[in-house]
């Protein structure tokens, strides 16, 4: 009985907290097509400027906005964007798209060496995207 | 999405099953959904991807891959209905003497439904979650909406998507995040993830965000997140960044890491953790890092920035290193980009000194694309009787129509676990966006 009381109240309490909201939803497409790696500033002064792509610490930055922010991304990006790292894709970002070289994108160069000296100065950086999925190669060696 | 046979081996479900499962998971939502009279576009991408690389175990390969991306968004009034997709395949023209030579993957493939009030968003399938703690894939439901007063939260529910586990990654992942942010100053949240495997506890996390952007010049990020299962502090990871002037910007960082809570019951091989049942760990369960480093960056003309940076990393076992260098770029956009990197890790131990050097350029003549890239590391020990690792890249594409472009790469390493590594790459990428009224005409 407690738990049919908690299914039934918990949606009521969504939906009336869902009425009382007053914002409206970012927009679904970038009203001005972005190509490239694109400066916010150049139009958003406000909240929007810090997410200025040609900026130093924007990479590094990127997984909070994304939390922050996922739709303001959507209008720009499409999810395979996203998908292209963060999930399982078998060729290397850095490979697939070496026509890019302005991109921040993991594992350039050869990656075999590097990645023993990688995993010992921050192997929390290897787990965000191989700890719990992606990581087939990975298990090539590491069985 | 994987299933398991009675001796606990994981059995590859096909990607077409995953797809037809996701489909009809997703039929019920698009029943609820209010129907949709507006416009619909349709828009995807189809890149056809052959390689020739030799393998780790030196072997000739030669892949062919399809990656596919598919959208389809109804848009009204009354909000949008999106169906997502997106996976790949392979398969190797060459060798076919093992059942590995061909694979694929639904990356994701969900129904997605959008109000034009309240940011809410009902997503229904295989996606990709970011809120909090949580930043996982899975197969389930996503529900997040703002509510009165500048409180927002957000739901989900689902099995975890572990793509080739040493040992299983929960059967089920359930968390949420509940916000308060004043959108000129802050965004502050609380969130928590929880995940069960057999009846015992897997998971259970829980975290704290903000997002501080209280004057146009200041903006820092950052989350602490809690195991309470192993009860300690995974993670502190945070970032401020100072713009006093338009052209000058300072970033300062601080992460602080607990490798015992934070690679607890990581489903890869390579993370598990030493202990009494598993002496043959690889992770060191009393390691901790600390992380401290700043950089500045200067733009004196709008397509020119110079920039410095550095890095402490301070281990409770292994000693300290430091990571320093800076980096310059040079960006027209839609035409011409080049870059100048160098940095020098100085660690306690000899892997961890070496220097790396990268330089690239890339150019757009009219239809023409051509990429040339080198990055090399010089490492102060040999490695292998190498000293010197380096690759080198050139690349070439070319748009035959505004939707169709073609294009090839080719790279050259030598490093030490290859004398001489050539690899190749041509790719073929199609993409479409069709606009189609209610009425049902092309626009």
């Amino acid at each position: 009985m407690k738990k049919i009381l908690v299914i039934l109240t918990v949606p009521l309490i969504l939906s009336v907290l869902y009425a009382c909201s007053t914002t409206t939803s970012i927009v679904q497409v970038h009203p001005e097509k972005v190509v490239g790696l694109s400066d916010c500033r150049e139009c958003h002064p406000d909240t929007w400027a810090a997410f200025n792509h040609r900026a130093v610490g924007f990479f590094e930055k990127h997984r909070f906005y994304a939390q922050e922010q996922r739709q303001a991304c959507a209008t720009c990006h499409e999810e395979s964007f996203c998908s292209d790292c963060h999930a399982r894709g078998e060729i290397k970002p850095s490979d697939r798209y070496a026509d890019s070289p302005e991109r921040n994108l993991p594992h350039r160069g050869d990656y075999l060496s590097q990645h023993k000296i990688d995993g010992r100065v921050d192997p929390t950086a290897c787990a965000k995207c191989h700890g719990r999925q992606n990581n087939e190669r990975c298990a090539t060696c590491h069985r | 999405m994987n299933i398991y046979d009675t001796k606990g081996r994981r059995r590859p479900v096909g990607l077409l099953v995953r797809l037809w499962a996701c489909i009809i998971a997703l039929c019920p939502l698009s029943a609820a959904v209010p129907a949709m009279a507006g416009g619909i576009t349709l828009s995807g991408e189809s890149t056809t991807i052959f390689r020739i690389r030799e393998s780790i175990d030196k072997k000739d390969i030669y892949p062919a891959y399809e990656f596919l991306r598919l959208s389809a968004t109804s848009l009204d009034k009354a909000g949008s209905l999106s169906f997502y997709f997106g996976g790949w395949g392979r398969a190797d023209l060459g060798d076919r003497s093992t059942d590995k030579y061909r694979d694929g993957d639904l990356q994701y493939g969900y129904l997605s439904y959008r109000a034009p009030k309240g940011n809410l968003v009902v997503n229904l399938g295989r996606q990709f979650v970011a809120e909090g703690v949580a930043t996982e894939r899975l197969d389930g439901v996503y529900l997040r909406s703002d509510f009165a007063a500048g409180f927002g939260a957000a739901l989900f529910a689902g099995a975890p998507v572990v793509t080739e586990p040493n040992t299983k990654g929960g059967e089920f992942i359930y968390g949420g995040r509940i916000t308060h942010n004043m959108p000129r100053y802050y965004t502050i949240g609380v969130s928590a993830l929880k995940s069960d495997q057999n009846g015992e506890r897997y998971r259970e996390e829980e975290g704290i965000d903000i997002w501080l952007h209280p004057l146009k010049q200041i903006d820092a990020v950052g989350r602490s997140s809690y195991n309470s299962i192993t009860s300690g502090w995974m993670e502190h990871d945070y970032k401020l960044t100072w713009n006093p002037l338009d052209n000058l910007s300072i970033n300062a960082t601080y992460s602080d890491i607990n490798y015992k809570d934070y690679f607890f019951h990581m489903t890869t091989n390579v993370f598990s953790l030493i202990s009494p049942s598993n002496p043959t760990g690889l992770i060191d369960p009393n390691e901790k890092v600390r992380t401290v480093g700043g950089s500045i960056a200067y733009t004196p003309i709008k397509s020119v920035t110079v920039a410095g940076d550095y890095k402490n990393y301070t281990y409770e076992i292994a000693g300290d290193a430091n990571y320093y260098g800076g980096k310059a770029t040079f960006f027209l956009p839609a035409s011409f980009v080049a870059g100048f990197a160098m940095h020098r890790m100085d660690g306690t131990t000899d892997t961890l000194r070496y220097s790396e050097y990268r330089i690239f350029v890339s150019k757009k003549i009219e239809h023409l694309d051509i990429t040339a890239d080198f990055f090399d590391v010089n490492y102060d020990r040999r490695i292998n009787g190498v000293r010197n690792s380096y690759t080198v890249i050139g690349a070439a594409s070319y748009e035959i129509t505004p939707r169709l472009r073609i294009g090839a790469d080719l790279d050259y390493s030598r490093n030490p676990d290859y004398d001489n590594e050539v690899a190749g790459l041509v790719k073929l990428t199609y993409a479409f966006d069709i606009r189609r009224s209610a009425e049902g005409e092309g626009k």
